[in-house]
């Protein structure tokens, strides 16, 4: 075993989950005197691993293979499975992306480790790889250790980390692995999301609604709104079940984080599930009938009073 | 078909709270309902039982509170439901829950489909369907938004990746791990909450399974919890707006301009 922290860089397509470019970044941040490692699966043709030595990971561990293209999570997790194996890393991220958290657990299942889902942070105390994430709603952290199994694997959830460029030696290691197709599954297609507003995670003006401003009228206001103001419109839990909204709108927990400079929630109560994937906000301003609901003392403006006037309200009054 | 879905009871996340003193959860007088994602899972295995005949099975691992649950899910539809109940089974984690459930299908035997729930509402892990999948070594498509099945040995999935749609084929048996966008769980009907109490609920405990008893409960669980806390954050200086909307957005658009 040794003590490098070994990241798993996610490529979607030609581009790089950015997820991946976050996590290098703060595993240089407490690493303290180990090594950090990027690992890459890409096709024979990519050359990620240029763009990924701009984040100054120590090392660079490729795994080229044509059959990359269009892998199922399965045969991922077997190429991951043997240079791991092999080279015995003492931390291993992934990004808690759809394919991080598909991959990372068949793998945590062949090497019968310990593995943390959906981290908000982490660091070392002594050897042990603290991963801190929230459980059970209102307001419950949860530190996670693995004290006695290598490696330690955590996913970490988008968008917490910034991704910062740094020059430094970069080695980089062709590692020569065997692909094994897996008989039973085939991927037919992947087509890319055309998705014209962008990701929400990364939207600078968010409009959030909440069980309170669950109407058409507003939710109407609320996309003019959003137009308006550049932004989009996003929801907590329970909108999810409206027709217009989807899981890509939620904000919170199981949904998305988001860190937009200006986030106005309507008639969101602000449960911790909630509050947590808008940590990241710069000034956020909330707008609920009743003084007490916690999302206040998440905000830097309050409007005790009703969504739809507001919201009215506003629409007339931003240019 | 033979179709297993494994559920969970969760906590209604609300009522969960921490004791100040002793740091731990306080889950006396706390209400268990089934995971909402897997409501989802239980509708999608009625369907496909619809279309190609065969059983849905319920599975699930705890304590025998969890019999509230299952007696839900057989009051859906389902046509049985097996608890892996034991002292033995206590402190799981991911892999040590994933290894009982894998070996408890094993024991059902011949079976086509195991779904799941895209994740849970409490520890929102997401890896058991995952694991599952690997220790009985079968394909898995993974927060599947719809899923068809072609013939009684093969089912085509649509998932949403981070910015893409995958379109997997899979020779059954295989995972399958559901969004909620993939259907609309039905209600319970008075009929057959009726009928559900005259299912009879089965447990298993490690004696019924061949299990390792090293990877079992907290012998078989690498991780540890080390601290449960309330975080103290800092919370925001926050500024009440007038109670007249006018008044409120003027104030705040030249705050915010400022």
């Amino acid at each position: 075993m040794n003590n490098e922290i070994w990241v798993f860089v996610q490529v979607n397509g030609q581009i790089i989950e950015p997820t991946s470019l976050q996590l290098i970044t703060k595993a240089r941040e407490i690493a303290g005197e180990r090594p950090v490692v990027a690992l890459i699966t890409e096709t024979k043709t990519m050359n990620v691993e240029t763009t990924v030595k701009e984040y100054g990971p120590d090392k660079i561990v490729t795994l080229k293979d044509a059959q990359f293209h269009n892998a199922s999570d399965g045969e991922i997790a077997d190429a991951l499975d043997q240079v791991v194996s092999d080279l015995k890393p003492n931390s291993l991220l992934f990004p808690a992306t759809v394919l991080g958290r598909s991959v990372a657990p068949r793998l945590q299942a062949k090497l019968k480790t310990g593995l943390t889902a959906d981290c908000l942070d982490i660091y070392f105390d002594g050897d042990d790889l603290v991963q801190v994430k929230p459980t059970y709603g209102d307001d419950i952290m949860c530190e996670i250790i693995c004290p006695d199994v290598r490696p330690q694997m955590a996913t970490i959830r988008p968008n917490i980390f910034k991704a910062v460029k740094h020059s430094t030696d970069t080695e980089i290691i062709n590692y020569s692995f065997a692909f094994h197709p897996e008989a039973n599954i085939e991927v037919l297609s992947e087509i890319p999301v055309i998705n014209s507003s962008a990701n929400i995670s990364e939207a600078k003006t968010v409009i959030a609604l909440g069980r309170g401003a669950n109407n058409e009228k507003v939710i109407e206001k609320a996309e003019k709104l959003a137009g308006k103001l550049g932004g989009m419109v996003g929801v907590s839990r329970p909108l999810t079940d409206n027709d217009e909204f989807s899981h890509e709108n939620q904000i919170g927990q199981s949904g998305n984080t988001i860190a937009p400079d200006l986030l106005i929630n309507f008639g969101i109560s602000g449960a911790v599930q909630y509050a947590v994937g808008i940590e990241n906000a710069k000034k956020v301003v909330s707008i609920n009938t009743d003084a007490h609901a916690p999302i206040f003392g998440k905000s830097d403006y309050a409007f005790v009073g009703d969504a739809d006037a507001f919201m009215s309200a506003l629409l007339e009054q931003v240019r | 078909m033979k179709i297993v879905v494994c559920i969970k009871q969760v906590p209604n996340t609300d009522t969960v709270k921490i004791d100040p003193k002793t740091n731990n959860l306080v889950r006396s007088n706390v209400e268990g309902i089934i995971n909402l994602f897997d409501r989802n899972a239980i509708e999608a295995a009625l369907q496909l039982r619809q279309q190609a005949g065969g059983e849905v099975i319920l599975l699930s691992m705890g304590p025998n509170s969890y019999i509230s649950s299952l007696r839900d899910g057989l009051a859906m539809g389902a046509d049985s439901a097996i608890l892996l109940s034991s002292r033995k089974f206590g402190g799981a984690d991911t892999l040590a829950t994933a290894y009982v459930l894998s070996e408890a299908i094993k024991k059902i035997g011949n079976v086509d489909l195991i779904l799941f729930g895209r994740q849970s509402v409490d520890a929102d892990t997401g890896q058991v369907g995952p694991i599952v999948a690997e220790e009985l070594q079968v394909p898995q498509v993974t927060f599947a938004e719809s899923i068809e099945l072609q013939d009684k040995n093969q089912l085509i999935g649509h998932r949403l990746l981070d910015n893409l749609v995958q379109e997997v084929k899979v020779h059954l048996p295989a995972v399958v791990t559901v969004r909620d966008e993939m259907n609309q769980p039905r209600y319970e009907t008075p009929l057959n909450i009726q009928k559900s109490f005259e299912k009879e609920i089965i447990i298993w405990s490690e004696n019924e399974l061949a299990v390792d008893p090293a990877q079992i409960g907290q012998t078989g669980s690498p991780t540890v919890v080390k601290r449960i806390y309330s975080p103290e954050k800092a919370g925001r200086q926050t500024t009440t707006l007038p109670t007249d909307p006018h008044a409120a957005v003027t104030q705040l658009l030249e705050e915010l301009n400022n």
